[in-house]
């Protein structure tokens, strides 16, 4: 098979129904791209996910003045009581490791932590974190018999998991990652579609080259082959500009959502690569397959 | 003897019928022919006859109803779906709309067979040229199809339905388009390819062709084979 000839062919059918190669080439962009943002938004969700829940720990609250809560009374709690909750939970069995945290410690963490949004530490003073009990557990799930025990305990102002709050922000990810890939798949039937029309058009336009071809005995692959290399190549376009897009949308969106809300574990570049890859092999395979049957349905052999 | 000339034939028609789909009337009913290697035959008939369907069922565009057709002693009721192009690779066709490629001229019209079915180039750069000769177009492989005359336009077709030297020529009505005194220049370029060899089979409506070249003639009437005749003449000669 001689490649000038086949590329030379190529070139005339994209040259000629350039309208459609274009709009198609922007349909398998944004497709490829959504796609792409969807794995990106993925793969940070999973990462995040195993960052945080190596690191979740439900804080016990100690009773402070400030504590609007009943069974504090607008105490502070005592020395004795802090003694008994601590001898408390630490002989739960669930318990893995057991950390006092004072005022002082927590406002520090809480600085470190929101490091990246200035005005939400600033509007915060020490002492408005009270004492609390930092506890690790063996197994997160059995959250609920640990906040049992530690809510029934005096001098206990609230009980918090942080593996709900984390799950309310994951869930907001997951609605993001697939409003991304649902709005792919669309893109993908649009795609699919054009690639159809634009083969078709392109086998009505070429049916005098197409005729003689057969007439004079090239093979079937050979008369396919321009077709399938054409929306190939419309496919290739299209996912380039797809990691155009998915380069900025980490450098844009998920590197300034990791500024503001601290993700720690941050998106690697091997990521969006392997990514980008993946987005620009399933354009181009999706394209060609896409002119493969639509061939099979306009192209006599 | 029947036996030997089958053995000899480079197409045989065996009780061939064809029946298109869509309509009641057989396009061609229990034909029986065997043209032999490096015959020239002229095949005449009204239209509506049957004489495009017989060079299609050769070509394997159309399968018969009933009855096989051998080409090159193959059986092409048993040739495989994709070994159809290598059939076609050893017939040439020649059409009364030359089906020319507008934005190619002539040479690239010519190398187009060669290319499509994987030439090489250094091949093509031989080939062509010398069959561009053999067909009267010297000095004009340059030429554009819409700056030459039908009958010349006529020429690059056999030219490159010849180039890649086929056992079989047909020829679907080639001076149906051209006027009479053109049409003798291009009966003497079917009759050069015939010479070195190669079946040419002609389906016209030319009297004056069919009866000045005095070659075998097979009448079609209705799909039947009415006539078939060594060195024939259009009209009723009997």
């Amino acid at each position: 098979m001689r490649a000038q000839f086949v590329f030379q062919e190529i070139w005339i059918g994209l040259r000629r129904n350039l309208t459609m190669t274009i709009s198609l080439v922007i349909t398998v962009a944004i497709a490829m791209a959504l796609f792409g943002t969807g794995l990106l938004i993925k793969s940070q969700v999973d990462d995040s996910k195993s960052f945080w829940y190596d690191r979740i720990e439900v804080s016990v609250y100690l009773c402070a003045k400030t504590s609007t809560t009943q069974a504090c009374n607008k105490q502070d709690v005592t020395d004795q009581q802090r003694t008994a909750i601590e001898s408390q939970l630490k002989n739960l069995p669930q318990v893995a490791d057991l950390q006092y945290e004072n005022k002082k410690q927590a406002f520090d963490r809480f600085k470190e932590r929101f490091s990246g949004s200035p005005g939400f530490v600033e509007s915060t003073r020490e002492g408005d974190i009270p004492d609390s009990y930092r506890i690790k557990l063996k197994d997160p799930s059995k959250y609920e018999e640990v906040a049992k025990v530690a809510r029934g305990l005096a001098g206990v102002d609230q009980v918090i998991n942080e593996r709900e709050i984390l799950k309310r922000f994951f869930k907001i990810m997951d609605g993001l990652q697939w409003a991304a890939l649902l709005v792919a798949l669309i893109q993908v039937v649009a795609a699919v579609l054009l690639v159809g029309n634009t083969v078709r058009l392109s086998a009505f336009n070429r049916r005098r080259e197409t005729g003689i071809m057969r007439l004079v005995g090239a093979s079937n692959t050979y008369i396919q082959m321009p077709f399938i290399l054409e929306g190939a190549i419309a496919g290739l376009i299209g996912g380039l500009f797809a990691s155009v897009l998915l380069v900025f949308s980490k450098l844009m969106l998920i590197d300034r959502l990791a500024g503001n809300v601290e993700m720690v574990s941050q998106l690697g570049w091997g990521t969006v690569i392997a990514v980008i890859i993946v987005s620009i092999c399933f354009g181009v395979l999706l394209c060609a397959v896409a002119s493969f049957l639509t061939l099979r349905r306009y192209l006599r052999i | 003897m029947v036996l030997n000339r089958r053995d000899a034939a480079v197409i045989h028609f065996d009780n061939v019928t064809k029946v298109y789909s869509s309509q009641t009337r057989p396009a061609l009913q229990h034909v029986n022919v065997a043209i032999e290697k490096g015959e020239f035959l002229f095949l005449v008939g009204p239209s509506g006859s049957g004489k495009s369907t017989f060079l299609r069922l050769i070509l394997k565009e159309e399968r018969p109803s009933q009855g096989h057709v051998h080409v090159a002693g193959k059986d092409l009721s048993r040739l495989s779906n994709w070994k159809v192009p290598h059939l076609r690779r050893r017939i040439g066709c020649v059409f009364q709309d030359f089906r020319l490629l507008p934005n190619k001229n002539v040479f690239e019209n010519v190398a187009f067979a060669l290319e499509v079915i994987g030439k090489p180039r250094r091949f093509i750069g031989k080939v062509v040229p010398e069959v561009i000769d053999l067909v009267g177009l010297e000095g004009k492989a340059h030429r554009m199809p819409d700056e030459l005359s039908g009958g010349e336009q006529q020429r690059v077709a056999i030219a490159r339905a010849f180039v890649n030297r086929p056992m079989i020529l047909l020829a679907d009505e080639p001076t149906g388009n051209i006027d009479p005194a053109t049409s003798i220049g291009i009966m003497k370029v079917l009759d050069r390819i015939n010479r070195t060899g190669t079946t040419v089979v002609m389906a016209t409506h030319d009297a004056a062709i069919v009866d000045a070249f005095r070659k075998r003639v097979v009448e079609l009437e209705d799909g039947r084979v009415v006539r078939d005749q060594s060195r024939g003449v259009y009209g009723q000669a009997y």
